[in-house]
């Protein structure tokens, strides 16, 4: 997903952004509502491939998209790349500076 | 020829090179000036080599056309269009060209330049019908035109078609059915061909390609090209001339069609990559998509989204990645200066979430109207919210259906009084929160304290750590009349406050941390029985880091209440023989033991204490070499040199295959 969408509240994402951030250049797959899934690069999603191109061939041809956030149904991300006690750790703060 | 004609010619000629003029401005170089082009439109460098002997004959092809998709025809190319250029913009292409810089990266993409690229295969025909001319009549080219059209538009192959044919035939050329070799009766000069080639081109082709031959024709003599035709009937570009498709610098003589910033035109065969994503894409020389944005042009996109992410406080609004990519660097430079190597790292398994085997996603309770949704694995946040909603009042119904819940698999209770259970539970989970922002705090402070300078700073930063720990301890330590356990246990249940507290230790002072230690070791059954998520092996590395600091007495009186008051029956002992945080802690126990022992330090025991450390080691040895084991989160190395001291050779080659 393009980080170019309109916030209308900052800070209720910063924890989102700054997560996927340490995600960009690694590999990432988006699984859509419609079952199709797009792998191979962060959220931004350029120079994609599809998982399955025999059920979608059409795909085979886009390099860069754009995914609108309601149709996303998961984003399989690399275990390796993420620390889940640090984002426990995030998350916490993130809740607090929001009560302040 | 006569002077009219030749007059004719002449003013033909005029008329010729002021329509290239205004419609392709290539006469201007980069300075500026006027400059008549030798070689043509289309240059295609030096004069080349005289013409490859003619290839065999190949065999006729069906009149039929064959199907674009049947054979790896090369990319169709529509013909190639040269815009005119407005009057005031004409000769500026060039000229300007070199002026596009800033950055290609923020080029307009819809900008089009002109490089070199492939002849259109229109051409390549008519340089070599004028060829022909050169050739003697011994030297007769077994040429395929059909082939030649091959792949074209029909647009081209009409127009050559009928050129073909009108041109040739009133020269009384006989050209056969294509195919066939092609007999030349009565060469014209190149002038005359040209001469009915365009009077013929007039009338048949398109505007488009007018222009092409205007130029072609009027310098087809000084140019050569080799047509080679590969057996598939497709046409390959001249071996000499690299592939227009590689990425090459630009030249105010290099001609061809390119939006955006140096993207190639794909070539039939262009080297495929070497990506490893490649299996999931067509080879790049089927792809006219790919290589549409450069690493530039990625870079600078990503450069803008990041903007958006700025702020004055990075270490706030950025936490997780600042944190992150702190850690990785620590990392790296522990890797770089060899200290990872020197330390045995504790082998750690990640807790998973015990699964049941099956669930029944609708329940019907009797009595009720309809039936009740169960939280499952799919909706993992109703399920939260459901412990939630208990925590705060635990009404009987509630129970009653937990409980029934419980009694079909769908959850997993623990063996105690459900109401307290839950009550308990989610308190304990919700102070355990409010205790780990104030860790969070403590852990930052403690962070700190390595760029600060002064020592006064420093002091203060080590009171407010102490101060902030002491508050945690408290609350760790607060004894509840309703809790079931003592001190510590309510938080030790739950994976969020083994957490807490295996992050506390470390701050602690030697005396507290060791009193956690005590609770853990005198409870060791009642935490593996309850420790359903496998969260246990968290505190193993601050529990080890705790053991390593203990004298003698200490380490007796631990061992004491592991082996004789909680791991007292042997179906305790199995227990903690086949979970991997009782092992890991009981070989910790006798590691410490052993070296404290091999260490010459003087131990200062107290009375009795070798007695007990010699049954314990007998004890343990026994179990061990009886049971199966599990594999420990951590093998110490001394463990075998301990056993060894006091084992027969039998019970040691027992235990040590046990072990292994």
């Amino acid at each position: 997903m393009l980080l170019t969408l309109a916030l209308p509240c900052r800070c209720v994402f910063q924890l989102f952004y700054s997560f996927f951030k340490s995600l960009v250049g690694k590999d990432v797959v988006v699984e859509l509502k419609n079952d199709l899934r797009l792998g191979y690069l962060n959220i931004k999603l350029t120079d994609i491939s599809v998982t399955d191109p025999e059920k979608y061939p059409h795909m085979l041809s886009v390099k860069n998209c754009f995914i609108r956030g309601s149709v996303v149904r998961y984003v399989q991300l690399p275990a390796d790349e993420v620390d889940t006690q640090l984002l426990q750790d995030a998350a916490r703060k993130e809740a607090m500076q929001q009560k302040q | 020829m006569d002077c009219g004609l030749l007059q004719a010619m002449a003013e033909e000629d005029e008329e010729i090179n002021v329509y290239n003029e205004e419609t392709f401005g290539m006469d201007l170089d980069t300075h500026g000036t006027t400059e008549v082009p030798n070689n043509g439109l289309l240059q295609f460098g030096e004069l080349p080599s005289p013409p490859p002997p003619p290839p065999p004959p190949t065999p006729p092809l069906d009149p039929k056309p064959p199907s674009r998709h049947s054979s790896p025809s090369p990319p169709r190319q529509r013909p190639q269009y040269f815009p005119r250029a407005p009057p005031g913009q004409r000769g500026r292409g060039r000229g300007q060209r070199g002026g596009l810089g800033r950055g290609q990266m923020f080029e307009d993409p819809a900008v089009v330049r002109i490089v070199q690229g492939r002849p259109s295969i229109k051409v390549m025909h008519i340089y070599s019908l004028c060829e022909f001319r050169q050739l003697s009549s011994a030297a007769r080219l077994h040429f395929d035109v059909f082939l030649v059209f091959k792949g074209l538009d029909s647009a081209i192959v009409d127009c050559g078609n009928a050129m073909y044919q009108n041109s040739f035939e009133d020269d009384m050329h006989s050209f056969t059915v294509p195919g066939s070799p092609i007999n030349l009766r009565q060469p014209l000069t190149p002038r005359q061909h040209y001469n009915q080639v365009y009077t013929k081109m007039d009338q048949t082709c398109s505007d488009a390609l007018k222009p092409i031959v205007n130029v072609l024709a009027k310098n087809s003599v000084d140019l050569l090209v080799s047509v080679v035709t590969n057996d598939t009937g497709g046409f390959m570009f001249p071996m000499n001339r690299p592939c227009p498709s590689t990425p090459q610098s630009l030249t105010p003589k290099m001609m061809q069609l390119r939006f955006g910033a140096n993207s190639p035109r794909p070539s039939p065969f262009y080297s495929p990559s070497s990506n490893s994503v490649q299996h999931f894409r067509k080879p790049e020389g089927w792809d006219p998509y790919c290589n549409l944005m450069t690493a530039k042009e990625k870079e600078w996109i990503t450069r803008l989204q990041m903007i958006q992410l700025q702020s004055e406080h990075p270490y706030l609004e950025d936490y997780y990645y600042q944190e992150y990519y702190r850690r990785i660097e620590a990392k790296m430079a522990e890797e770089e200066l060899g200290i990872r190597g020197k330390r045995e790292p504790p082998k750690l398994t990640t807790p998973y979430i015990m699964k049941s085997d099956s669930y029944t996603p609708v329940v019907h309770i009797e009595g009720s109207l309809g039936q009740v949704a169960v939280s499952t694995c799919y909706s993992p946040r109703r399920a939260i919210s459901a412990v939630n909603a208990v925590q705060a009042q635990c009404p009987l119904e509630v129970i009653v259906f937990l409980r029934h819940l419980a009694s079909r698999k769908c959850i997993n209770l623990p063996d105690t009084d459900t109401d307290t259970h839950f009550h308990i539970t989610g308190t304990k989970r919700h102070q355990t929160t409010a205790l780990f922002i104030v860790l969070l705090e403590v852990e930052e402070t403690e962070r700190m304290k390595t760029t600060v300078l002064s020592e006064e700073e420093e002091r203060r930063l080590m009171e407010k750590t102490q101060k902030k720990v002491e508050h945690i301890y408290s609350q760790l330590q607060h004894h509840d009349p309703l809790d079931s356990g003592g001190e510590f246990l309510p938080f030790l249940l739950v994976s969020k406050g083994k957490r807490l507290v295996a992050r506390l230790l470390p701050f602690l002072k030697h005396d507290t941390a060791l009193k956690i230690l005590r609770i853990v070791t005198c409870n060791l059954p009642t935490l593996m029985s309850r420790d359903t998520e496998e969260a246990l092996p968290v505190l193993y590395p601050s529990l080890r880091n705790v053991i390593g600091g203990l004298t003698f007495s200490q380490l007796i009186g631990l061992i004491k209440d592991l082996t004789f008051e909680s791991l007292t029956t042997s179906e305790s002992l199995t227990l903690a023989c086949q979970n991997k945080f009782g092992l890991s802690l009981l070989y910790a126990l006798l590691s410490q033991g052993e070296k404290l022992l091999s260490s010459g330090v003087p131990l200062e025991p107290s009375i009795g204490d070798f007695e007990t450390w010699t049954d314990t080691i007998f004890q343990v040895a026994g179990q061990l070499s009886q049971c199966s084991l599990v594999e420990p989160l951590l093998l110490p190395s001394n463990l075998l040199t301990l056993f060894c001291r006091y084992l027969d050779k039998r019970t040691l080659h027992q235990l040590k295959s046990n072990m292994e």
